[in-house]
């Protein structure tokens, strides 16, 4: 958690990714935003945040899985925690977690976060964090 | 004399005899003729089907059982009796070979001549009545044949599969439907057919055999057979019990649910793009009231009203989009009465233009109108066709550039009333064009951030111009702008 300073958020919705940075900003961390997966990438490399919450659904139904694989496929990405946000939950038919090992394999990414974003679900998840 | 009583033929050469046994019948209160001689009862009696005839035995001209055989040939149930003076045991069994139903021995007395009288016409009333029987009975079985045939054929010919299995397992019938739903390419009657069943139906039939009382009542299964596509079928368990109660065996009925599931998967999806859909914009609303009423976030008041207009704009988009899906629910139902007036589209489009002129003032676009003189009047439902022309317009604004320009051009032609909006917005790539009608796709690019929509806009104007037999049409190029063209038919009468 100590580690955590920068966090990188990509979402397409302005009014999510506003809000987000307000509130994550006044508890102390240092906010970088991006408006779409192709954007995100490229801020992620020049500023190699501590973590990074990307939107599910933006451009493209899979443009978060597409940006997290990326991310993931980086020396940096390796080294920190990678959530995915998204509105659809198992009530909604999306199926899918990141409990399992192969599915955190598979999808590529180190969590699930529900929108609108809990504050203290993200920071529990921060300290949970395996960094090896 | 009386025809329900009988009609006798007397054949004999003995005129007194001939003409004795005449009256003495006629008395009686039959119907008698007489023929003199073997040839004259011949002819008498093939061409007139007697109840009883009574020939004697030695005629000059014909012997007397050559008359009864060509009698019973043609008569078979005339009962005939042959009278003689000369009874030998052989002529007997010779007469009663070719068929005659007695002997009479001459000279007989009237009581015992009236008595074998009487006994043929018994014996002819019992021949009638058996052969009455034989044509019921065969007309019945021709019915049962027929009726038996036409349950197979039916049987045969439904898309369900009909599969009947004893307790043992083994298959008392089937259809074709039945082979192919299951995937069997042969079934012989009276084979166990158990093993080649799923095991989803095996199941429902061992519960129902093992069961002590028979339950009269269905046990449905689902299964997937794989013969080239993925079939879904469902199968109907129903027990058939004997008359004495106790359980004959199994009925199962196959149906291909295939196209159920598929609609049911579209369906769920449509839900959870609804779902979606609905939770993004009160997620944003409930996290920007979040953000407000935090005590540990201090904004300044100019943020937080940003914050309320947001989340203000947010709320009317979702309301929007509600609207939009109950439009479509409507739709979908039929439930929406139309109301049919003459509709002048320059109208439509002349109030629609006011409506949005805000939004077009805004963008600072030029509209131009190309508008043919004479439209001639479509009959159909003018919110339906504001519709059209409202959702039309304003993806015509919303995607076009800062000062670019609106073309609205309507024409028409003997049968078809075309509408063109053409504007010089963002346009499509083509993969983003052939998703253009479906429901909840919109266009996400660099050039369309910030523009909001339901993402149903143009799948109701694809339902309204289906509904009426029009045809959309577009066209249009990235970056440069894009083009929908609308046909309607004119209804003439």
């Amino acid at each position: 958690m100590e580690n955590v300073k920068k966090i990188l958020l990509v979402d397409d919705d302005i009014d999510l990714l506003e809000q987000n940075k307000t509130l994550l900003e006044s508890k102390g961390f240092e906010i970088i935003t991006a408006e779409s997966a192709e954007v995100g990438f490229k801020v992620f490399e020049k500023e190699k945040p501590d973590a990074a919450i990307i939107d599910l659904i933006m451009e493209q139904m899979d443009s978060g899985f597409i940006l997290c694989y990326k991310i993931k496929k980086t020396e940096h990405g390796k080294k920190i925690p990678v959530f995915m946000l998204t509105s659809a939950t198992y009530e909604t038919g999306f199926k899918f977690g990141a409990s399992s090992k192969e599915e955190k394999e598979w999808i590529k990414c180190d969590g699930i976060l529900n929108k609108p974003v809990v504050v203290e679900e993200l920071i529990s998840k921060l300290e949970n964090f395996n960094y090896h | 004399m009386n025809p329900q009583k009988g009609n006798i033929l007397i054949v004999d050469d003995e005129k007194g005899l001939r003409l004795g046994t005449q009256r003495l019948l006629e008395e009686e209160g039959y119907v008698v003729s007489a023929a003199e001689n073997g040839t004259e009862g011949l002819r008498y009696g093939t061409q007139n089907e007697y109840d009883v005839a009574v020939i004697d035995l030695k005629m000059p001209d014909i012997d007397g059982l050559d008359v009864l055989k060509e009698i019973k040939r043609v008569h078979p149930n005339t009962v005939c009796f042959i009278a003689t003076a000369f009874a030998s045991y052989d002529t007997a069994v010779q007469s009663t070979r070719l068929g005659a139903f007695g002997y009479i021995q001459k000279p007989f007395s009237t009581e015992e001549f009236i008595y074998q009288i009487e006994q043929g016409i018994k014996q002819r009333n019992l021949i009638l009545a058996a052969e009455r029987l034989a044509i019921e009975r065969e007309q019945n079985l021709l019915e049962l044949a027929s009726e038996k045939s036409r349950l197979n054929a039916i049987i045969k010919s439904i898309s369900e599969g009909v599969l009947v299995i004893n307790i043992n397992g083994e298959v008392g019938y089937y259809n074709y439907a039945a082979l192919k739903l299951l995937n069997i390419t042969n079934i012989n009657i009276g084979e166990n057919i158990l093993g080649n069943l799923p095991s989803q139906i095996v199941e429902l039939v061992e519960k129902i055999y093992s069961s002590d009382k028979i339950l009269l009542k269905s046990f449905t299964t689902e299964f997937v057979s794989n013969k080239g596509d993925e079939l879904y079928i469902e199968a109907a368990c129903t027990p058939i019990p004997q008359p004495d109660g106790s359980l004959a065996g199994v009925v199962i009925i196959l149906s291909n649910i295939t196209e159920y599931r598929r609609i049911e998967i579209i369906k769920n999806q449509f839900v959870s793009m609804v779902a979606h859909e609905l939770k993004t914009p009160l997620a944003a609303v409930q996290g920007s009231l979040n953000i407000i009423l935090d005590k540990s976030i201090t904004l300044t008041e100019e943020k937080e009203e940003d914050y309320i207009k947001r989340s203000t704009y947010r709320l009317k988009s979702l309301t929007d989009l509600v609207n939009d899906l109950l439009d479509i629910s409507r739709m979908e139902l039929k439930t929406k009465q139309r109301e049919i007036v003459n509709v002048h589209i320059e109208n439509v489009i002349a109030s629609t233009l006011q409506m949005l002129e805000l939004e077009i003032s805004k963008k600072h676009l030029t509209i131009n109108k190309k508008i043919q003189k004479d439209l001639p009047v479509i009959k159909a439902d003018i919110n339906e066709i504001t519709r059209i022309v409202t959702n039309l317009l304003s993806n015509a604004i919303k995607y076009n550039r800062e000062k670019g320009e609106i073309i609205i051009e309507v024409t028409c032609t003997s049968n078809f009333l075309s509408l063109k909006i053409q504007d010089t917005g963002v346009g499509m790539k083509p993969d983003e064009k052939v998703k253009l009608f479906t429901e909840f796709y919109r266009a996400k690019n660099e050039k369309t951030r910030g523009i909001n929509g339901t993402g149903l806009g143009l799948s109701i104007v694809k339902r309204i111009v289906d509904s009426y037999y029009g045809r959309i049409d577009v066209e249009s190029e990235f970056g440069v702008g894009s083009t929908f063209l609308i046909n309607l038919p004119i209804n003439h009468n």
